[in-house]
């Protein structure tokens, strides 16, 4: 399969921000990397200009071991049907962007999300109340340093008897003579 | 069921039967889907299981209700909302805990936001294994639930009225904010 308006696309985003790195992934999708302060001017400047008038997404990733952030910005051309998608790095001890509200008003609870999940600061986004999560008072819990089985262990009570977390299989084939089969081996107990 | 006291026993046994054969038989469910499992229901009540043929039907208000299906993981904020729901319904009132994860988790077992163990919140009559159970064992359970009636040993509601202390303590360890009108049955 020929690239072509994928690439001519890259190419273009390439001319316009020198700073960017921009990769033609795959058919119908583009990723560019950004740095902080041109994130505003190429949505702008993708919306406005090169017709990608829909936010599909807005995501975050949780690099710990590099201290940081990305926050991931997904949009959709209509006519070509190409995605893009717009990746930049900020810093994890002191998480804070500029909103989009003023591109496109729907950002708003993508924001408030990414807000409670990881707790990204949106400037200009003053909406603070709960979205999904109800009186939450730990850390953010999409944080990889929120250890959510730890959590859980200590929040919610456990039926008492499955403490082991034994691999059944081997009990039900035990009492049926059932054979275990092969692909089903590999997660025994006894066999590891 | 003051007025029984005033009876023999003999009476009030009788009594109690026709009472409970009636009950059995109009076993009204309130819409009300907490998980998944809720899309199990719909089938359950239409043209090809049909459950309306053994009384149960859906029921708009809790106050018009006599079962609770939980159907499926509870987050926390949705216990919330079943348990005013619960407290609203009238008596008599059957909980029915629906799918694996109502009995240990089931594959939410390890999350941050869902209960592990419904019958520490709310008095739970029957569980139904599965994940998720199809509709026959919807309807299975809904058949244990009346057998339990009829034997009269379906007494979920008394059961957390008279340890209502312990199951708020439970709710309140999970629930921090607590904002909740008190119910007086």
């Amino acid at each position: 399969m020929e690239l072509v308006k994928e690439q001519e696309l890259a190419d273009k985003i390439k001319r316009t921000f020198p700073n960017a790195s921009v990769k033609v992934q795959r058919q119908k999708r583009v990723i560019v990397e950004l740095p902080n302060d041109l994130v505003h001017p190429f949505l702008s400047y993708s919306k406005e200009t090169l017709g990608f008038q829909h936010l599909s997404h807005i995501s975050c990733v949780d690099w710990l071991e590099e201290k940081q952030f990305e926050l991931v910005f997904i949009i959709l051309n209509y006519e070509t049907m190409i995605t893009v998608i717009a990746k930049t790095r900020i810093d994890r001890e002191k998480p804070e962007f500029p909103t989009l509200l003023g591109f496109w008003p729907q950002v708003e609870t993508y924001e408030r999300e990414i807000r409670e999940m990881y707790g990204v600061n949106f400037i200009g986004n003053d909406d603070t109340r709960d979205l999904i999560l109800e009186d939450w008072d730990n850390i953010p819990p999409m944080r990889r340093d929120f250890d959510t089985v730890k959590y859980s262990r200590e929040t919610f009570f456990a039926r008492e008897g499955r403490e082991d977390a034994k691999d059944v299989r081997e009990t039900i084939s035990e009492h049926s003579g059932e054979e275990i089969p092969d692909l089903a081996k590999i997660y025994s107990v006894r066999n590891s | 069921m003051e007025m029984d006291l005033s009876l023999d026993r003999q009476s009030r046994e009788i009594l109690a039967t026709i009472k409970n054969f009636a009950r059995k038989h109009s076993l009204w469910v309130v819409a009300y889907g907490t998980g998944c499992g809720a899309i199990e229901v719909p089938p359950t009540m239409t043209s090809r299981y049909d459950a309306e043929r053994f009384g149960i039907r859906g029921a708009a208000t809790p106050r018009q209700a006599d079962v609770l299906l939980i159907t499926g993981y509870l987050a926390v904020k949705t216990l919330k909302r079943v348990i005013r729901t619960y407290e609203q319904m009238q008596d008599p009132k059957y909980v029915i805990g629906f799918g694996s994860c109502t009995i240990n988790g089931g594959m939410y077992w390890d999350s941050y936001n869902t209960i592990k163990l419904l019958d520490m919140y709310l008095p739970v009559d029957v569980f139904i294994n599965g994940c998720m159970p199809r509709p026959e064992a919807v309807i299975s359970g809904f058949i244990k639930l009346q057998q339990l009636i009829k034997e009269g040993k379906a007494e979920g509601a008394k059961k957390y009225k008279e340890n209502l202390e312990w199951y708020r303590a439970n709710q309140k360890k999970i629930i921090k904010n607590w904002r909740m009108p008190e119910y007086n049955w």
